[in-house]
């Protein structure tokens, strides 16, 4: 027997608004591509080790030609220093390897995430393994990092991090909580300058209406989460771009092992191309401003991925990995037929 | 310890790099060669913030035309670390190892065979074997000597297995033909057997492997490959019977005449054979 917890309920989607916003989820839905033709995107918070290669190829058909996948809290607490040094690893190795398979450059981020530090007797022996990883090829930042509960311990080492990432000249990706995120937003900047971080070096994220005001004003990045139920809708998300312009503003979809979508950067451009916003200020919250952001590491060269024709096809296809025995790498999943 | 195959080889590269660094490069090097232990291996990490990924230009006969320079670079930093304490030598290397980024990981498989201990490095070795990582897996197949030297034969033949499995160019292993065994034939033709019942084939390099163990199951896995709608399926069973010196095999071929006539006029080999 079991007594339905009030938790347990599923929230509103954020596509349950009036009859204007079902119609627009209907054609975002079904027709979006349309609207995002040509375009390429750029997530630069989306967890690929929670996904399949299912979003992968959904990815690439939707036009995401980089992603940035920041370390994170993997759903339960680790209990070793050997499966985070593991997980590192996996960031700059395997998971980079399979979305270059799918045609998607990879960078990651490099951190211990805010719940785990909680964990000070782990956490202390991770922070001395941190540099062997923030120096890696295709590492753009320190992330992702800051407040969850807004522990003592949590301060403590999103403090320790921000060293790190000045003595490495790296961005700094700072997730902010949950629950009472403006304040842990205000603290995480206020404690960012008092480390002497200069503020476009450090990207805010999962912003709402409530924080983004700050974050911009103090010169900071700010990045929205378009994740159902939780953070942002994508319908807010235009209204924020219409009222703040396309300046230090990025969306990403932070996909992960919870239900969330990882087309939400396209789908969020088609959105906002469906209201009337500019092609240039959609490249610029898809696409641009998080390449200039996490740039700023010294890691991202452009061409690597705005030129597919470079892409080396035996990397591609000729590795023995996901893709077995010369398989092609699109399957049809309307075909009864396996072969 | 030091082997003479070692200094040799880095001397070598060293040339070879100073040909393609610009003078900042070249300071950043000579820098961290001079530090110590940390220095050196921190610099292998940190090479490509550094050093240009531009192809390199040499004639040197060194196996690396088609290398990064940053790649170049960072082996030579592994070969300019030196440790006089086997423990200590094989903890840092097998850090490098534990914390390796892909192309880190492609540059210390390059080198096993130029390491120091060289029986140390097997389970490294097998492992990338072992590893679904493309270039991971490539970076000990091809051009590489340590498998031939170092394998034991069932390793050896994991690795040439799996290359065809995943149609490789098995062509790139060193050894190929030196370390080809019985067991390894027995594998490849059940292998083809399994392919054959999928509908599907294997490349007819492959076949090469098999010409000094022809035995009656390899045999009419040639008469089979003779029937083949694929001319190099033909091709390749006509040179293995020819080289098997298996007395049925020759004898199949006089059903063949024009195929081997068109062997010896055109003098195909092995090596124009995919």
């Amino acid at each position: 027997m079991c007594i339905k917890h009030p938790e347990f309920s599923q929230n509103p989607s954020h596509f349950e608004g009036g009859a204007e916003s079902q119609a627009n989820a209907k054609i975002i839905e079904t027709d979006y591509m349309e609207y995002i033709r040509g375009m390429k995107f750029f997530d630069p918070h989306i967890h690929m080790t929670s996904r399949t290669t299912d979003d992968y190829t959904a990815l690439a058909e939707a036009g995401v030609v980089a992603i940035i996948e920041p370390a994170f809290w993997l759903g339960q607490p680790r209990t070793g220093l050997a499966t985070f040094k593991d997980y590192y690893s996996s960031l700059v190795g395997w998971e980079r390897f399979r979305s270059s398979q799918f045609g998607i450059k990879h960078y990651c981020t490099i951190g211990l995430n805010s719940r785990e530090a909680n964990n000070e007797a782990l956490a202390e022996q991770v922070m001395e393994i941190l540099p062997l990883f923030l120096y890696k090829e295709g590492v753009v930042g320190v992330g992702e990092i800051g407040f969850d509960d807004q522990t003592v311990a949590e301060e403590k080492y999103y403090r320790a991090q921000l060293e790190l990432s000045r003595e490495a000249n790296l961005p700094v990706q700072v997730h902010t909580p949950h629950r009472d995120k403006k304040k842990g937003t205000e603290l995480s900047m206020s404690i960012a300058l008092e480390h002497k971080i200069a503020p476009d070096m450090v990207i805010i994220d999962h912003n709402n209406e409530e924080t983004v005001e700050s974050v911009l004003n103090q010169g900071f990045w700010a990045a929205f989460t378009i994740y159902p139920f939780t953070k942002m809708g994508n319908e807010r998300m235009v209204e924020i771009v219409k009222k703040y312009g396309s300046d230090r503003i990025m969306v990403n979809s932070a996909a992960d092992w919870g239900i969330s979508d990882p087309l939400a950067v396209p789908k969020t451009a088609a959105l906002m191309k469906i209201k009337g916003i500019s092609d240039e200020d959609i490249q610029k919250v898809t696409y641009q401003n998080a390449i200039d952001a996490f740039g700023k590491s010294g890691q991202i060269q452009v061409s690597d991925f705005e030129n597919p024709a470079e892409i080396d096809q035996s990397l591609k296809f000729n590795g023995n990995t996901v893709l077995r025995g010369g398989q092609a790498p699109k399957i049809d999943k309307n075909s009864l037929i396996i072969s | 310890m030091v082997i003479a195959n070692q200094t040799d080889y880095r001397k070598q590269i060293y040339d070879v790099i100073k040909g393609n660094v610009s003078s900042i490069e070249n300071e950043w090097i000579e820098t961290k060669l001079k530090g110590g232990k940390t220095a050196i291996l921190t610099a292998f990490v940190a090479t490509p913030r550094f050093i240009s990924k531009s192809e390199i230009k040499t004639d040197s006969n060194l196996n690396i035309q088609n290398w990064s320079l940053d790649q170049l670079v960072r082996i030579f930093f592994l070969l300019s670390f030196q440790s006089q304490n086997k423990e200590e030598y094989c903890k840092s290397i097998d850090l490098l190892f534990e914390t390796a980024e892909i192309n880190e990981y492609v540059a210390l498989i390059s080198a096993l065979s130029y390491l120091p201990y060289p029986e140390y490095w097997q389970l490294r070795a097998t492992d990338a074997v072992r590893s679904n990582i493309g270039p991971v897996l490539n970076a000990i197949a091809f051009n590489n000597t340590y498998p031939k030297d170092h394998f034991t034969e069932l390793a050896w033949n994991q690795l040439v297995l799996k290359c065809i499995f995943n149609d490789k160019p098995i062509k790139e292993i060193i050894g190929l033909e030196e370390r080809s065994n019985y067991n390894l034939a027995q594998s490849i033709s059940n292998l083809a057997h399994e392919r054959w019942a999928a509908g599907r084939n294997i490349t007819p390099q492959a076949w090469r492997l098999v010409r000094n163990f022809v035995d009656e199951s390899i045999f009419r896995d040639l008469e089979k490959l003779l029937k083949s709608d694929n001319k190099n399926d033909n091709l390749a069973a006509a040179l293995v019977s020819l080289d098997s010196k298996n007395p049925n095999a020759l004898e199949l071929l006089k059903n063949h005449a024009e195929l081997v006539q068109e062997i010896k006029q055109k003098n195909i080999s092995w090596a124009v054979i995919d």
